[in-house]
């Protein structure tokens, strides 16, 4: 007993000051770059992308990186011949839209995401629809702005992304200081934070569980798998990411995506970051 | 011996032909006649010394002419693998089960089944396994001619559960979304009582059809799919891989990328089991000990990122060696937290050991013996805690782990509390293994070509994950792609295990000793 006292004091305090102050980023792969002015149009890292997350338009000379689909894997970089590809050290990379990690994509979608029905129906019911449901996210986030509970499903991730989440709540992150628990069952939960791709089998307990979270409520796709499917898209046993499935309202990509990039995401939800 | 088994093989099937896709001595296939092949099964297999490592079917009805099985064993007094090839006739999709004999063959079979459709005749227990109630019955997504993106709707069959009855059984069920921050799995204890007399775990909840999707890719993004197994065994399964494709086309990695993947792989299983070590001491509410190994597990990870820029060593790998020398210039750096983290190991491992309540809890809880073990094929620290005596480091050689001086641990009893001191022992060979590689390695080129690869050749690639053996099969198709890729992790052998161990335990006890075996429900969903 005193010998386990001994190390708390030894040890006092871990914890980093983000998101309070910045992340040291000097080892940090964060996401791939383009440099337009030095890429030859060569279609090299396009042909190879493991993830098929780069696209290109050669003709018109653009050229993008789908960051919900990518994999963070840098083989882009390495084998660009012009090194016009490099991993800048960025790793705040959520947004509330696919579109938008899209934004530095130039080109069109060549490949299909017409799976995502979310957004309601067209025409003035779907109008209204779409206000209330910004009036109710509005009244969410002055709710859940202060303390947030958390319920995490994974439905169909390589566990890289859970062992990262799992690192929120190590002496080094150690979420609860911003006022954010992970709780035991949806029902508890204001947010469901969700990694995997929705594969066939998790469908329908993913479905059950948004549905046992009681509303208003945020969810969070954490990892390429959740935004996209990632590496595995296209599968017969999984989807092209969770919002085929349900309504997420902030997307983080990564492969996985480094615990303080997962916080600033879950923040992000909360309005709490720009 | 195993020249002699072979010789004998050939002897009593003069109808087997030789094959011989490759140029490594450890690795022998014989294809036998499918009528024989449970006999033939029969004759080699011994649990302890020759089990059978891995079964898997392959849609060769183009190439060979029907669907192959392969039978995979591995002769451990001759650190080699025998694998036996058996082609169905034309038109057949039934083969002999070996299950009732050889236990190990149990999910492999049913695996098989779910997957090509071929149905493994006398099978005790032949119910579905990776398809839940809702795929189709008449599809099998692994026979060639299903397209990998091919989504059937819905179906609506009824879920098989075995059924323990009696007065005053009941059922609990639990997940596949559990309490805490862990993969989804659906476990139905019976219990009577507080003890429990049957789990029974539904997985493949995040079964992604990884061996699909990597057919008809090429062997660049094979790796990437490699890597993405299991998260926290990224290393291994993309050591596993490279070691496969390597071995097809015949090259030899430099001396440099070996040493530097044995470093590799021990941090790996440094990392793993102290975060195994912090959720044993998390499920027996011992909360110092938890946040004080995940502070230890966090040492680790701030020392990954310096040296190869990523926290779950993904992108570390790739086949011919390393994708550059990230070891060199790091040597001080990592030396100097091996010394920190074997120090503060030592006088944690101190705390535990001298903390009655915490020994009462993990002593004799969830006990595994070896006769089971040894029946069901459990690997890694989990078959070792019971006193079987095997690992894949020193059984079968792979990286420069032959040039390093290193001891398996041993223990009998079969818990929690064994299975806890492989892992802590273990914890210390890495840091050592680390210090002598760090020492050791030679200056050198960090990695070789590996060109082309011509088609339709395979090999094994084996190494010792965290979780114990870990065993991947490629077959190689046109133009550089995969035709075939068999993933069996450690987790796929070792979930049955744990399901053993629990019995006649209570119910409150199963999260540890789930802890203590710390099992990957993707490494086994793939």
């Amino acid at each position: 007993m005193l010998k386990a006292l001994k190390k708390i004091i030894q040890y006092p305090r871990l914890t980093i000051g983000y998101p309070a102050t910045s992340l040291d980023t000097e080892f940090i792969t964060g996401r791939p770059c383009i440099e337009a002015s030095l890429c030859t149009m060569c279609g090299e890292c396009v042909r190879r992308c493991p993830s098929g997350a780069i696209v290109f338009d050669r003709p018109k000379m653009e050229i993008g990186i789908k960051l919900d689909e990518c994999i963070f894997c840098s083989l882009c970089a390495e084998l660009c011949p012009s090194k016009a590809v490099t991993m800048v050290k960025e790793f705040e990379l959520a947004e509330r839209s696919r579109a938008a990690l899209r934004e530095r994509t130039v080109v069109g979608e060549p490949s299909k995401i017409e799976e995502i029905s979310i957004s309601g129906e067209a025409g003035t019911e779907g109008e209204s629809l779409a206000a209330l449901v910004k009036e109710v996210k509005e009244k969410s986030t002055k709710i859940f702005g202060r303390s947030l509970q958390i319920r995490e499903v994974d439905a169909g991730s390589c566990n890289g992304c859970d062992y990262e989440i799992n690192a929120l709540n190590n002496p080094f992150n150690d979420i609860e200081r911003l006022g954010i628990h992970f709780v035991a069952s949806p029902r508890h939960a204001d947010m469901l934070l969700v990694t995997g791709t929705a594969t066939r089998n998790m469908e329908q307990a993913l479905q059950k569980t948004y549905e046992a979270t009681p509303d208003p409520k945020l969810v969070v796709a954490v990892g390429a798998c959740a935004c996209s499917g990632g590496i595995f898209k296209d599968s017969y046993a999984t989807r092209n990411g969770i919002d085929c499935i349900i309504p997420v309202d902030v997307y983080v990509p990564g492969c996985p995506p480094r615990p303080q990039a997962i916080m600033y995401g879950i923040l992000k939800a909360l309005d709490r970051v720009k | 011996m195993t020249q002699a088994l072979y010789e004998q093989l050939l002897d009593r099937y003069p109808a087997a032909a030789k094959m011989s896709g490759l140029k490594t001595d450890n690795e022998r296939y014989i294809e036998i006649d499918s009528e024989y092949i449970a006999e033939a099964c029969m004759f080699i297999h011994q649990p302890l010394e020759r089990p059978l490592a891995s079964l898997f079917a392959s849609d060769e009805r183009l190439t060979s002419g029907g669907f192959a099985l392969y039978y995979v064993f591995a002769i451990k007094e001759e650190h080699s693998f025998l694998i036996l090839k058996a082609v169905l006739p034309e038109g057949s999709t039934v083969f002999p089960s070996i299950t009732k004999d050889i236990h190990a063959a149990h999910l492999y079979e049913r695996e098989i089944q779910d997957l090509y459709g071929l149905i493994p005749e006398g099978h005790p227990d032949a119910k579905r396994m990776v398809f839940h109630a809702n795929w189709p019955g008449d599809l099998y997504p692994l026979r060639k001619d299903y397209p990998t993106n091919a989504r059937p709707d819905f179906a609506d069959n009824k879920q098989q559960f075995v059924r323990v009855l009696g007065t005053g059984v009941y059922e609990i069920p639990v997940g596949p979304v559990h309490a805490g921050i862990i993969e989804p799995g659906h476990f139905r204890f019976s219990v009577a009582g507080e003890p429990i007399i049957n789990l029974e775990a539904q997985l493949y909840y995040v079964h992604k059809g990884i061996e699909k999707l990597a057919e008809g890719c090429s062997i660049e993004k094979g790796f990437y799919l490699a890597e993405r197994i299991s998260g926290d065994e990224t290393f291994t399964n993309s050591l596993a891989y490279c070691q496969a494709v390597e071995r097809i086309a015949g090259v030899q990695i430099p001396l440099r990328a070996q040493y530097s993947r044995v470093f590799f792989a021990e941090l790996e299983r440094l990392i793993s089991h102290l975060g195994d070590l912090g959720g044993i001491c998390l499920d027996v509410a011992y909360g110092f000990g938890a946040f004080h190994f995940r502070m230890l597990r966090g040492w680790c990870y701030q020392l990954t990122e310096p040296v190869c820029q990523s926290r779950f060593l993904r992108s570390v790998n790739k086949p011919g060696g390393l994708r550059q020398d990230f070891i060199a210039g790091n040597e001080e750096l990592i030396i100097e937290y091996m010394l920190r983290v074997k120090q503060e190991l030592c006088e944690m491992v101190k705390i535990l050991k001298a903390n009655s309540f915490f020994i009462d809890r993990v002593e004799n809880t969830g006990t595994l013996d070896i006769k089971t073990a040894a029946d069901m094929h459990t690997v890694g620290p989990a078959g070792r805690a019971t006193g079987i005596i095997g690992d894949v480091r020193k059984d079968f050689p792979y990286a420069a782990y032959e040039r390093l001086n290193f001891s398996v641990p041993e223990h009998k009893n079969g818990d929690v509390n064994c299975r806890m001191n492989v892992k802590i022992e273990e914890c210390f060979q890495a840091i050592e293994m680390i210090r002598q590689v760090i020492d050791a390695m030679p200056y050198g080129p960090i990695s070789e070509e590996i060109g082309l690869l011509e088609p339709y050749r395979y090999a094994l690639g084996y190494t010792e994950a965290p979780r114990g053996e870990n065993l991947h099969w490629i077959m190689t198709g046109e133009n550089n792609t995969i035709f075939r890729y068999k993933v069996r992790t450690p987790s796929f052998c070792n979930w049955p295990a744990l399901c053993k161990a629990v019995n006649g335990n209570i119910v409150p006890d199963f999260p540890l000793i789930n802890k203590s075996f710390n099992l990957s429900y993707a490494g086994n969903d793939l």
